[in-house]
């Protein structure tokens, strides 16, 4: 059994379409991280999920339950951090917490521990005095993270988690999150940060428009990328025509780069295209001043299946 | 956990906002208070007690006073719908192992629980006035104040129903206020909560004497007028009364309140 399954599910908001017949599965205690722009229709699925929303038509199973009609016993078993965080103004976060762990039946005895452990471990306990309406955002943030991790749900939903926190606050807001995987919850991350799906992702679920593009491990998609390496060469002088058109001959993909001595290449096997490229360049009397290496990125990734680049959606 | 204990646990939360919203508080407070204990006891000394009013200015005005209080406490139940439809804390409610039915409940719940204390303690405030001023208390009138708690309860879900309405049907902040201004002019205006039903009568057209007569707000001052400070015996009729215009305001508002929670599933926003 999949922990999420949705069948050509489908959401249309007047007449634009938000999802269209989209299939979709998580397995149980994976982290699956949804990247997409915005508008992409990553947050209308996870309201889906926890049971906010009603598709237009098709199916979304959660542990087996259906959203629609089971919807109560979904939100049993299913957490979401919000991507902007909710809370009540004039509360304190323990007590929003503690008012979240009662409605989720958490051990009356533990809950207290528990939340001050959570608290401590966002580095949310120095604002523990402070209203709800006075957390700077990266604290309300932690704060709805936080509802998730004392509730420790078997689907676990966090909608761009590290949005508005700093550097320090991310990562330790990630590897919370991969501490409630190997607790044993399924998780969904869905964000349009690349370096957030790289840390977090079992899975990388790439949807667009509405659609899922591809699903895979981020090894197996960076590989089906044409040419999995990507080799950046500095020459010191201006880059000769006929070497460009010579390297383009040893396989890969060569551009070089405007108004600048370096050239990008693509190409399937670095350690095999480089020595062929210094001789090729040396043959050319092309002076190469530094070479880079590296693999794509998701945004690479993201670029190839769906001809846009993540950075520059709306 | 079951659903009904979650349904508590969201109107306690509820309710509690409510009291925590200190500059509300303060507001409320200081009207009421500066009501009761300034014009209040300076008028009684002014107007002399009549047939009109049945007793003193005080305890003609001071019901009155208590059933406006209920009225405000209760109100702002539409104003904590308001913030929690705009803010999205009423999609955090949505992801809460509770049924739409029971969160509309909670709500009306905490409506009703907000202004039956705050009118409450109006009421109490009030009978120590008495007591500071060496005015008569009927000992029995304590007693019926006691047995009108639940039918108070039940006006003040009404109420509390009628804002949630509002705040449904409200797109923008300031019209909610407009709505609930409108209300509350409307409601005590055309009642007998300030005013004896004769001069209702005798200044204004029949069809508005006979809305003030029933309006819930009228009937919930004569019982308190007659009972908890006159001490005369509850009228069956009168708390029959009372619970049927009270019920169905309490129950458009949680429909009204229940298709916006709906609207919200169907499409993202109310």
């Amino acid at each position: 059994m999949f922990a999420v399954e949705t069948l050509n599910l489908a959401k249309r908001y007047g007449k634009t379409d938000a999802l269209r017949g989209l299939n979709f599965t998580v397995n149980e205690g994976e982290i699956m991280v949804i990247l997409g722009p915005n508008g992409s229709g990553k947050t209308t699925l996870l309201m889906i999920l926890c049971t906010i929303l009603k598709p237009t038509s098709g199916t979304a199973k959660v542990v087996g339950i259906d959203v629609v009609e089971e919807g109560t016993k979904v939100r049993e078993v299913m957490g979401i951090a919000f991507q902007e965080a909710r809370g009540f103004w004039r509360h304190k976060p323990s007590s929003i917490l503690r008012f979240h762990a009662s409605m989720f039946d958490i051990d009356p005895a533990k809950r207290q521990d528990l939340i001050e452990r959570t608290m401590k471990d966002l580095e949310l306990w120095e604002s523990r005095d402070k209203m709800f309406m006075h957390l700077s955002g990266g604290q309300a943030k932690r704060l709805e993270t936080a509802k998730v991790l004392i509730q420790q749900p078997k689907l676990a939903i966090f909608d761009e988690p590290t949005s508005q926190v700093d550097l320090r606050g991310k990562r330790k807001i990630w590897d919370k999150i991969r501490e409630l995987r190997d607790q044993g919850s399924t998780i969904i991350v869905a964000t349009n940060e690349v370096r957030e799906a790289e840390y977090l992702a079992d899975r990388v679920t790439i949807l667009h428009e509405g659609n899922r593009v591809v699903c895979d491990t981020i090894p197996k998609l960076k590989d089906a990328i044409a040419g999995g390496d990507i080799v950046e060469v500095d020459f010191e002088d201006p880059v000769p025509e006929k070497l460009v058109q010579d390297l383009n001959g040893l396989g890969g993909e060569v551009s070089l780069l405007p108004e600048s001595n370096q050239l990008r290449a693509k190409v399937s096997k670095a350690e095999d295209w480089v020595p062929r490229m210094t001789s090729a360049s040396y043959v050319a009397g092309a002076k190469i001043a530094s070479i880079r290496i590296t693999e794509p990125s998701l945004d690479d990734v993201f670029l190839h299946f769906t001809g846009k680049a993540l950075a520059d959606q709306p | 956990m079951s659903q009904f204990s979650r349904l508590v646990r969201i109107a306690r939360t509820d309710f509690s906002y409510f009291f925590r919203t200190k500059w509300l508080m303060a507001v409320l407070i200081s009207l009421s208070l500066s009501d009761m204990l300034v014009v209040g006891l300076v008028y009684t000394r002014l107007i002399p007690a009549s047939t009109a009013i049945g007793s003193s200015y005080f305890q003609f005005l001071v019901p009155g006073i208590v059933v406006v209080g209920l009225f405000s406490a209760a109100t702002d139940t539409g104003r904590r719908i308001w913030l929690a439809l705009r803010e999205g804390v009423i999609q955090y409610y949505l992801t809460l192992p509770i049924r739409t039915r029971g969160l509309v409940g909670a709500y009306i719940i905490s409506g009703g629980l907000g202004g039956i204390v705050y009118s409450g303690a109006l009421l109490i405030i009030a009978y120590l006035s008495l007591i500071l001023f060496k005015a008569p208390i009927p000992i029995q009138g304590i007693l019926y104040a006691l047995i009108l708690i639940p039918f108070l309860f039940v006006l003040s879900t009404g109420i509390a129903g009628l804002a949630a309405f509002f705040a449904s049907v409200s797109r923008r902040g300031e019209m909610y206020w407009v709505y609930a201004q409108a209300l509350q002019v409307s409601m005590v205006t055309i009642s007998t909560v300030f005013y004896p039903a004769q001069t209702i009568a005798q200044y204004l057209p029949a069809p508005i004497a006979t809305i003030a007569e029933y309006n819930p707000l009228s009937l919930a001052a004569g019982v308190l007028r007659n009972s908890a400070f006159g001490g005369n015996a509850l009228e069956t009729s009168a708390l029959a009364s009372l619970l049927a215009t009270s019920l169905p305001l309490a129950t458009i508002g949680a429909l009204a309140y229940w298709i916006i929670l709906r609207t919200i599933r169907l499409k993202g926003k109310p």
